[in-house]
């Protein structure tokens, strides 16, 4: 696996002004990393995700992934949604096998894997419950796990831990990573919170919303699961916040604040 | 029986427990309904004191099981309900597809939106004529009635199931391999639904109406 993102470019008009929130971004991805685009509310960092899903174009430059330029979505790379987009009338279960079957993967092989991925879910027995039965944990894993499912090339996923509590948010980061772990699909994930980016990630792609451009590309080779206390981690941490600067800091989110 | 308090139930006992609980309470509701209106009905028909202005509510349920008691009645009621059921399976037949193809596509929706919303605009009672020098006499303008009235409700409602789908959805089914034709079958339909199905109640009941 290799993702290449090439000198992608993209603005957006409102109210008749131009905003460029991406401008000659390129970076690439090698196999079994976990990367995080990090940055401010507005930099770019979900554009730029789905401009890799495929969802929408770049202006210029191109998304190449393994030799092969990107040009619509597809079974290669995964996605994970913020509200996580669950089907609403299917069951956890029919969720997971959905993706399998559209790739007309043998029913044996489909029920083998579905069980396999209930199981790193922590999610065995849960199976016939629907989407509106869970809790939001559980539809975070299921989410992942679906986005598994088709064992795609690079794993998306949009601040997969936004819409939880900061509790929550740490046990689930916990979880996620525990999954990951099992797993080893190459992650790239979008968020906003420079504990989630140094706890998660190999990888830090700290992004601007000033210019549309690449801050800083930070590897953290931290040992796995990471001491949230350690000198290291919080040495990292802090590298982050100074980059992304105290103008940033000063601003009405109080989410980069030291926790 | 004995309630045994400390049961655990499953969650499926527990959702037919409630579903049980809940249609009783819906039947004492509406119980109590009746109850009230026929104590009102009642009392007003005891003051009047008179058959012609306004019965009783007794001797009208002696009417209402006369009547359908009886055979020319029953066969007359039965036509109407074919025909009712005629009219709304017309109407849903033409309108979820009309909506499916004017909620997707925005050409259809220009087009055939400026059409649909001037026909919708038509007295119900303005067809009449012309349907019986259509139609002729017997079923067919009535079933023409029935569906007329029943169709908008299906067609704006299936369009707005149609319009309301997260986007969300269509781009996690493209990330899945999903092709067309499973979107259409897996995603639009399930969640279309639900709107589809206010349209066939309003349908179905302004059919009804359009009988008489």
């Amino acid at each position: 696996m290799r993702l290449e993102i090439n000198d992608i470019s993209k603005s957006f008009i409102n109210n008749g002004e131009t905003h460029q929130v991406l401008k000659d971004i390129s970076f690439t991805i090698e196999e079994g990393e976990f990367v995080t685009l990090l940055g401010p509310s507005g930099c770019g960092k979900t554009t730029l995700l789905t401009i890799i899903a495929g969802f929408q174009q770049a202006e210029e430059g191109e998304i190449v992934l393994n030799d092969k330029k990107v040009v619509a979505p597809g079974p290669d790379r995964g996605f994970v949604f913020q509200n996580y987009a669950l089907f609403p009338w299917k069951t956890v279960r029919e969720n997971i096998l959905y993706p399998m079957k559209q790739l007309k993967v043998p029913k044996a092989e489909r029920e083998k894997r579905l069980e396999e991925l209930l199981k790193m879910a922590q999610l065995e027995g849960k199976g016939s419950l629907y989407p509106h039965q869970l809790s939001g944990g559980m539809k975070q894993r299921t989410a992942v796990i679906r986005a598994l499912a088709s064992r795609p090339q690079v794993l998306l996923m949009d601040e997969p831990l936004g819409a939880v509590d900061f509790q929550m948010r740490k046990d689930l980061q916990e979880q996620l990573e525990a999954m990951w772990i099992k797993d080893r699909t190459t992650v790239i994930m979008v968020t906003h919170d420079v504990d989630e980016a140094v706890y998660m990630s190999d990888r830090v792609i700290l992004m601007s919303n000033e210019q549309g451009k690449i801050l800083a590309d930070l590897s953290i080779p931290l040992e796995r699961p990471r001491d949230r206390e350690g000198k290291k981690y919080t040495m990292y941490k802090q590298q982050l916040m100074d980059l992304l600067g105290n103008k940033t800091i000063k601003k009405k989110e109080t989410i980069y604040q030291v926790v | 029986m004995a309630i045994n308090e400390n049961k655990i139930y499953s969650p499926r006992e527990k959702i037919v427990k409630n579903v049980g609980k809940g249609l009783a309470y819906n039947i004492m509701y509406k119980l109590i309904t009746i109850l009230l209106a026929g104590t009102v009905w009642y009392i007003a028909s005891w003051r009047l004191n008179s058959d012609l202005l306004l019965p009783s509510p007794f001797t009208t349920a002696r009417a209402f099981l006369n009547a359908i008691t009886d055979e020319v009645v029953l066969k007359n009621i039965s036509i109407t309900m074919v025909r009712v059921f005629k009219g709304f399976g017309l109407s849903m037949a033409i309108g979820v597809p009309l909506g499916f193809l004017m909620g997707f596509s925005k050409i259809a929706n220009n087009i055939l939106g400026t059409l649909i919303d001037s026909i919708r605009q038509v007295p119900i009672m303005a067809w009449v004529p012309l349907t019986i020098i259509w139609l002729g006499l017997g079923d067919g303008p009535t079933i023409f009635l029935i569906t007329m009235s029943g169709i908008f409700p299906v067609i704006l409602n299936t369009i707005t199931g149609v319009q309301n789908i997260s986007k969300d959805y269509y781009n996690a089914a493209k990330t899945m391999g999903a092709s067309r034709w499973s979107i259409l079958k897996d995603i639009v339909v399930p969640a279309t639904l639900p709107d589809i199905m206010v349209g066939a109640r309003l349908a179905m009941s302004l059919g009804w109406m359009s009988v008489i």
